[in-house]
């Protein structure tokens, strides 16, 4: 378990505002942002490569936010995973015990143990520099796990692999975190790849944690419009609420919410659904602008009086230029509090 | 894009063939004046030279059958590697924990420290000689010197080794910075985070893939020691007429008395007229120089040493 506290830093370039994160025993916790919101920063200060001007973190209870890297007993896994080019894959995975000072033999029975788990005897004695990407993350993270830390850090480990091998590894990651029972933070900008992994999802912009979550209530409840744009929420508007409806220019939805005045309007592209009649509530008519065929749905473009991006299965007969009605459920139009 | 190609080619074939040519003509310089190596005979016998180096010692006279008959060469050769390798210690001891410092932590005057050092580099020996000359024959250096009882100019140690130290520093540490800056840092940061101490991190990930680069290091200190002539001839002077200090019998008993740097007594030979004997001193760096950067290479490419 890891609770981060009040944590705030100037790094010149990147800082850090208000931290305030609790990840329990056995959770995965997936950092989201774009570039330069300070994920990698936030890393860095947890596992103790900077200190930071204010705050607390501890681990399993333990205040670390004084100790030296060595004293926290955090593991983390680097971008480019650091596997030391000097040792073989079994030294590599040995290291952080050695440096504990345990006998051999337990040394010996650890790492074997942690590299048949890994699926990874076959590279036992190669060294990193003659190991695929997605080989150099097993070894990697295997080096981390064996000293059994009280957290796992991870920075973007998915980024070097391609597309394939990185769902593949997605899943391994979260069936070895399942399997050690470990406390995982993960940071990435990638938000399939976060929703792959992660138990719940923090999101941070400008060194914040904007929102903290499962999946669904992000999805569902976005904290902003910078939420609502990063996890993919394509048909956002600027409207004004009343309390029973919102009005986006000519067009009005029924909603209840608790807002009035100016808001953002925001529905999920999968949650608008096509109809056959007209007459219904929340039912609008439009023209079929474009279509787009994408591996498992067909994204469709549809003006009505307002554009919107709607999501449906892929065999449709929908061409360019055909009248559709399409209904947008009350309960699925997501309103949030316009700060601007 | 072929004619890119094309271009390089050319390119490649003229700057190969201009510098095969400036080796092979030097090597056949160098080659074809090697009997002077076996000379026996002084070629010009001027009254400088007694008047300067003293009756007893008519060197090119004494020298009959080859240079490394004389004590002088010998000498000269036992004060050159023992003083440089002195200095190569102190630069390497000194210089080591210096660079890895500038390359790892944030220091708030690292860019003023790298500029000094590094503009040390491009400066002439000469200059580096009357600083050193300014530094230590005035103020408080002066103050000490006259406290301890003896003088750093115009001595063995420290005069030569601090001459032969500025430079062979200055270059030692702009290597082993480069040596530091080219291992990722990460590498020490997941060692660390793995629950090992800053030292075992430097000693067990650091060190040995900085290995090369340290023995680049050493390599090119020590050799530029050993090369070091305006700020050696500058600070001490030629040592043929060393005065007598409370070190005089050491000297002579670890036979590094009256004998000169090497560097220096190639200079001194050919300003009093021994030409050849300049010629036979330069062979030897050359030599030296040569084999012992080749041996170098080697260990450090195989890593024996570690």
């Amino acid at each position: 378990m890891i609770e981060i506290s009040n944590l705030s830093s100037d790094l010149g370039e990147f800082h850090l505002r208000d931290i305030n994160l609790t990840v329990n025993q056995g959770e995965y916790l997936a950092v989201l942002g774009p570039t330069g919101a300070g994920k990698t920063v936030l890393i860095e200060y947890i596992v103790g490569i900077y200190k930071p001007e204010q705050g607390s973190i501890k681990v399993n209870g333990e205040e670390v936010t004084e100790l030296f890297m060595e004293e926290r007993n955090i593991g983390y896994v680097p971008q480019d995973y650091a596997l030391f080019p000097n040792l073989n894959v079994g030294r590599n995975i040995s290291y952080g015990l050695e440096a504990r000072r345990m006998p051999p033999e337990q040394i010996k029975d650890i790492v074997s143990d942690m590299i048949s788990r890994l699926k990874i005897d076959y590279i036992r004695h190669r060294m990193p520099l003659h190991l695929s990407g997605g080989e150099k993350q097993r070894v990697a993270l295997g080096r981390a796990l064996a000293t059994e830390p009280g957290v796992l850090l991870l920075d973007e480990p998915l980024s070097a692999l391609d597309e394939n091998l990185r769902t593949e590894m997605a899943r391994e990651l979260r069936r070895i975190q399942r399997s050690v029972n470990g406390t995982f933070i993960h940071v990435c900008h990638n938000f399939e790849e976060a929703s792959e992994v992660a138990d719940r999802i923090a999101i941070m912009n400008e060194g914040r944690i904007i929102q903290v979550g499962t999946l669904s209530e992000i999805m569902e409840v976005p904290a902003n419009e910078f939420v609502a744009r990063f996890v993919k929420t394509q048909n956002i508007f600027n409207g004004v609420s009343d309390g029973s409806c919102v009005r986006i220019g000519e067009t009005e939805i029924v909603k209840e919410n608790s807002h009035t005045g100016n808001v953002i309007v925001a529905i999920r592209p999968d949650n608008i659904e096509i109809v056959e009649n007209s007459g219904q509530e929340n039912v609008f008519t439009g023209v079929v602008e474009s279509k787009k065929l994408k591996p498992y749905f067909t994204e469709i473009f549809v003006k009505a009086d307002i554009p919107l991006l709607v999501l449906c299965k892929k065999e449709n007969s929908f061409k360019e230029g055909d009248k559709i009605n399409i209904r947008i459920p009350q309960e699925k139009v997501i309103v949030i509090k316009n700060s601007e | 894009m072929s004619g890119n190609k094309a271009n390089r080619k050319a390119f490649k074939a003229l700057f190969y063939s201009f510098a095969g040519f400036l080796f092979l003509y030097s090597l056949y310089l160098f080659l074809s004046n090697l009997d002077q190596l076996f000379v026996t005979e002084a070629a010009v016998k001027t009254r400088e030279i007694t008047d300067v180096w003293g009756d007893d010692r008519e060197i090119m006279n004494q020298f009959a059958g080859g240079f490394w008959k004389d004590p002088y060469f010998w000498k000269s050769l036992n004060l050159t590697v023992v003083t440089t390798l002195i200095t190569t210690l102190i630069a390497s001891i000194v210089g080591i924990p210096t660079a890895y410092a500038l390359s790892r932590f944030r220091i708030k005057a690292k860019s003023i420290v790298e500029i000094l050092f590094s503009s040390l580099i491009v400066m002439p020996g000469s200059v580096i000689g009357i600083c050193l000359i300014i530094m230590f024959n005035y103020g408080p250096l002066w103050d000490l010197q006259n406290a301890l009882g003896f003088r750093f100019a115009h001595s063995l140690f420290p005069g030569m080794v601090i001459a032969s130290l500025v430079l062979s520093f200055a270059l030692g540490l702009s290597a082993w910075k480069a040596a530091f800056d080219s291992v990722n840092p990460r590498f020490e940061q997941v060692a660390r985070s793995l629950g090992s101490s800053r030292w075992r991190a430097f000693r067990t990930v650091t060190f040995p893939l900085a290995k090369s680069g340290i023995i680049a290091g050493i390599i090119l200190a020590w050799t530029r020691a050993m090369a070091e002539f305006s700020a050696v001839l500058f600070f001490c002077g030629t040592f043929m007429e060393l005065p007598s200090s409370r070190f005089s019998e050491f000297t002579k008993f670890i036979q590094m008395d009256q004998a000169d740097w090497v560097s220096v007594a190639v200079w001194a030979q050919v300003e009093f007229g021994n030409i050849e004997y300049g010629f036979a001193l330069a062979f030897v760096l050359v030599l030296i120089g040569g084999i012992s950067v080749y041996i170098m290479h080697r260990i450090g490419a195989k890593g024996y040493i570690w």
